[in-house]
């Protein structure tokens, strides 16, 4: 079951929406980066723990800003578009 | 809880804030469409791994200059048929990923690979672990014209003249278990006007949820074709009403704010992005577009805006950059009643321009448009009225996408 | 609306604008070609520029040419290719590289005093540099720094590309197939003389890569004037010039079609060039004094150097 229990502004979506793009290119990029390059291997592993920080930051922020309903075995969303935060739970 | 965003379904990504590069990686093709606009497709110009790659560092050398300086960007690989060059393609992107990451570039945070392809090699290995790769990153369409009948009739092997239907077809629930949202684009020419209706219905019948479908900008078009388009989008208009296809269909035929006057200073922009994209061919020549590279030209020669070795020339994308809808318009188009939506190509107006510019409107497509926008008023009328004696138009209203009215 | 019928009257007449004229052998204007033209110009109402060479012509030309009001470019308007000792026509045209105008600027400065007009004519627009900016500034500040001295004094000379913007309210340019017409020594009408150079060259016309062709002609005096897309032709057509105030600026479409390949869309370094001197035309007339200008005629204070920079501020 999904049902909006809020929303963000522009900004904040656009905050959120780079840190998932992000997190989407890293782990793309780490299908292809090996440790042998080892440099770019480092920063890679060093970016992965950083924008997952800042990721998990944004939501804690948010929940705490806007006190959204929440519920057991369940999780927001946000739709791009509209900046509307969904509550998902299992049917 | 795991908050996991849902991704955007808006069919255009960063509508106008992404820069769009076009890597034209072979001019060849399994296929022989009959109507093709390549007029200059070959088997012997492939890119070259060295001249995309060069490109490539040209273009994010300049991560500050205006003419790349956009919030996102799209990598386009086109062809002929881009696939036949997946070895190319899955370098090229692994090296794209891997510089924007190693330079801090910007686009890190927010690109795309996009490709369109007759689907005919699909399902092999190398296509498929290409996907697999890039999956998040990736916008990826198969061209269907519609029923086996009208797919058959233009969308033919190149040396036996076979119809490439059933080897499609055969690919497309992978192709929509992997891209469940996609569109196709379908190419509306004077012989297959008379396919539409069933055809847009099979392709939903498909899974197919979104029909993006144009007439060509060519002038084709015989007596009567206007008359034969309206008649074949008005059924098509009953049967998405009647079924109730409009809830979860949508084909770009219809769209809400098509045929209406327009204004000539507020809503003057020009219709296309040529210029704000680049092509790169397998030479290494830079183009506003990819119609502007001489395989898809009928006459003029190639607007080569520069080249992977010299550069952008600036001048000769100054006349793009300052195109406008009513300096390239006839005063009959800015004075037209039902303007809003008529779509223009502006390699196609360069190409049948009587002179070498870029600011001469093809009006060749006029009565299809004009033929569309009733066929149009009729579907959102009927549309509309049913909605309203259901009493769920405001449920409509308030869920319905949005839908670009037409695609290049 | 046509004002000016240009009649170049041999292959080898005078280049007077931007454009160099290759041709180096003789092909005068048939006789019987030179009174057709005649007669266009006087039933269409056109104001006759004969471009002579540097031959004498024959007599019996002479007696043609003179049957209608017309100016002689070549003759009483004098055409130098270098910078001479001194100028004995009142109007002379100038055809300098920009090496040159800002190597020479003294001696052009020199010549102010001994001319009633003097056109400059550029012939390398195409190669400007933006490093060159300061040194053409320079040369520009050169010439004011005389037109004041002269100005203050009896004689005021006009020098084309810093005293006319001084008067202008509005755009006044080549006009190149819009309020003028060239006629070659083949019948045919061209848009301007480069146009006619080009197609005796061979250099592709880029309309058709399967026949390259580099027919440039828009009619004869047979069939008449067809100028193809002639509104791209006309301010309101130009994007960029129609917001532009560097009024004085040739709007070169030769130089337009070379560069940017679009007849309509002036070049970044036509659009630096008329800018500085614009500029240039600014500093003069805030030292001559503003009072001495009509209101509409003042020029204001601009932050860009080319139009195409700021266009989406218009």
């Amino acid at each position: 079951m999904k049902k909006i229990v809020g929303q963000v502004t522009p900004e904040e979506k656009n905050a959120i929406q780079t840190l998932f793009e992000r997190r989407n290119g890293l782990n793309e990029l780490a299908k292809i980066l090996t440790a042998d390059n080892a440099e770019l291997y480092e920063k890679l592993v060093k970016d992965l723990g950083e924008t997952g920080v800042k990721f998990q930051d944004w939501w804690d922020t948010m929940a705490q800003k806007y006190q959204w309903e929440y519920a057991e075995n369940g999780n927001w969303e946000i739709n791009f578009d509209t900046c509307e935060i969904f509550l998902v739970t299992p049917e | 809880m795991d908050p996991l965003p849902i991704k955007s379904g808006d069919n255009v990504w960063k509508d106008g804030m992404a820069k769009d590069i076009t890597f034209i990686v072979t001019k060849d093709c399994q296929l022989a469409c009959k109507y093709c606009y390549l007029v200059g497709k070959n088997s012997k110009e492939r890119m070259p791994w060295s001249v995309a790659k060069q490109a490539i560092d040209y273009i994010l050398d300049r991560e500050y200059d205006s003419n790349f300086n956009y919030e996102s960007v799209v990598f386009d690989f086109i062809g002929g048929e881009p696939f036949l060059e997946i070895d190319l393609i899955d370098k090229v992107c692994d090296y794209i990923k891997t510089e924007l990451f190693r330079r801090n570039h910007h686009w890190f945070n927010s690109y795309r690979f996009s490709l369109a392809t007759n689907g005919l090699n699909y399902n092999s290995s190398k296509v498929q672990n290409f996907i697999k790769k890039n999956l998040s990153h990736l916008s990826l369409m198969i061209t269907i014209d519609g029923t086996q009948v009208l797919h058959d009739m233009n969308r033919i092997y190149k040396h036996s003249e076979k119809g490439s239907y059933n080897d499609v077809l055969k690919n497309v629930p992978l192709w929509l278990s992997q891209f469940p949202t996609h569109g196709t684009k379908v190419t509306i020419s004077h012989s297959n006007i008379p396919y539409i209706h069933e055809s847009v219905l099979h392709l939903f019948s498909l899974g197919i949820h979104e029909v993006n479908i144009n007439c060509v900008f060519e002038n084709v078009w015989q007596e009567g074709d206007d008359i034969l388009l309206e008649e074949q989008l008005m059924k098509l208009a009953d049967s998405i009403i009647d079924e109730g296809l409009y809830q979860d269909y949508t084909c770009s035929f219809f769209y809400e704010h098509l045929g209406k006057p327009m204004d000539k200073t507020l809503e003057n922009q020009n219709w296309c992005g040529a210029g704000k994209m680049l092509s790169i061919d397998a030479s290494g020549n830079f183009y506003p577009c990819t119609r502007f590279a001489q395989y898809s030209l009928r006459d003029k020669e190639a607007w080569i805006i520069g080249n992977i070795h010299e550069g952008l020339d600036p001048n000769k994308l100054r006349p793009f950059l300052t195109l406008d809808r009513c300096t390239q318009s006839t005063q009959k188009c800015q004075e037209c009643e039902v303007a809003s939506g008529c779509a223009w190509c502006q390699g196609e107006n360069f190409d049948a321009a009587k002179t070498h510019t870029v600011f001469e409107r093809a009006t060749a497509i006029c009565k299809m448009h004009k033929a569309r926008v009733r066929a149009n008023n009729y579907y959102w009328n009927k549309l509309y009225r049913k909605l309203e004696m259901e009493g769920k138009r405001e449920e409509f209203e308030a869920n319905k996408k949005n839908v670009k009215s037409e695609i290049c | 609306m046509l004002q000016y019928l240009v009649i170049l009257l041999d292959d080898t007449s005078v280049a007077y604008c931007h454009a160099d004229n290759p041709l180096k052998e003789h092909n005068l204007i048939p006789l019987n070609t030179l009174r057709k033209a005649i007669l266009f110009g006087m039933k269409e109402n056109l104001m006759i520029q004969y471009v002579y060479p540097e031959y004498e012509l024959p007599e019996e030309y002479n007696e043609v040419i003179e049957s209608i009001d017309h100016v002689k470019i070549g003759r009483e308007v004098a055409v130098y290719n270098a910078v001479p000792q001194t100028i004995t026509a009142e109007n002379a045209v100038l055809r300098i590289s920009i090496a040159d105008f800002i190597s020479k600027q003294y001696d052009i400065a020199a010549l102010l005093p001994q001319v009633t007009r003097l056109n400059i004519s550029l012939t390398d627009i195409e190669t400007f540099k933006d490093e060159q900016q300061e040194n053409y500034k320079k040369a520009l500040a050169t010439l004011n720094a005389v037109l004041l001295n002269l100005y203050q004094s009896d004689k005021q000379p006009q020098v084309n590309i810093l005293t006319d913007r001084l008067q202008l309210k509005e755009m006044h340019n080549c006009g190149a197939g819009d309020t003028n017409i060239t006629l070659a020594p083949n019948g045919k009408f061209y848009l301007c003389p480069a146009f006619y150079y080009d197609e005796k060259i061979g250099i592709s016309n880029r309309l058709n890569h399967h026949k390259p062709s580099s027919e440039r002609s828009v009619g004869d005096l047979e069939a008449g004037l067809k100028i193809p897309n002639q509104q791209l032709l006309k301010l309101d057509h130009a994007p960029l010039c129609r917001i532009c105030d560097a009024y004085h600026c040739n709007r070169c479409i030769w130089l337009n079609q070379k560069l940017t390949w679009d007849n309509n869309t002036p070049s970044h370094q036509q659009c630096v060039i008329a800018h500085l001197e614009r500029n240039a035309a600014r500093d003069l007339q805030q030292q001559l004094g503003t009072d001495n200008f009509e209101e509409e005629a003042i020029i204001k204070p601009i932050d860009y150097i080319d139009p195409f920079d700021v266009r989406e501020q218009f």
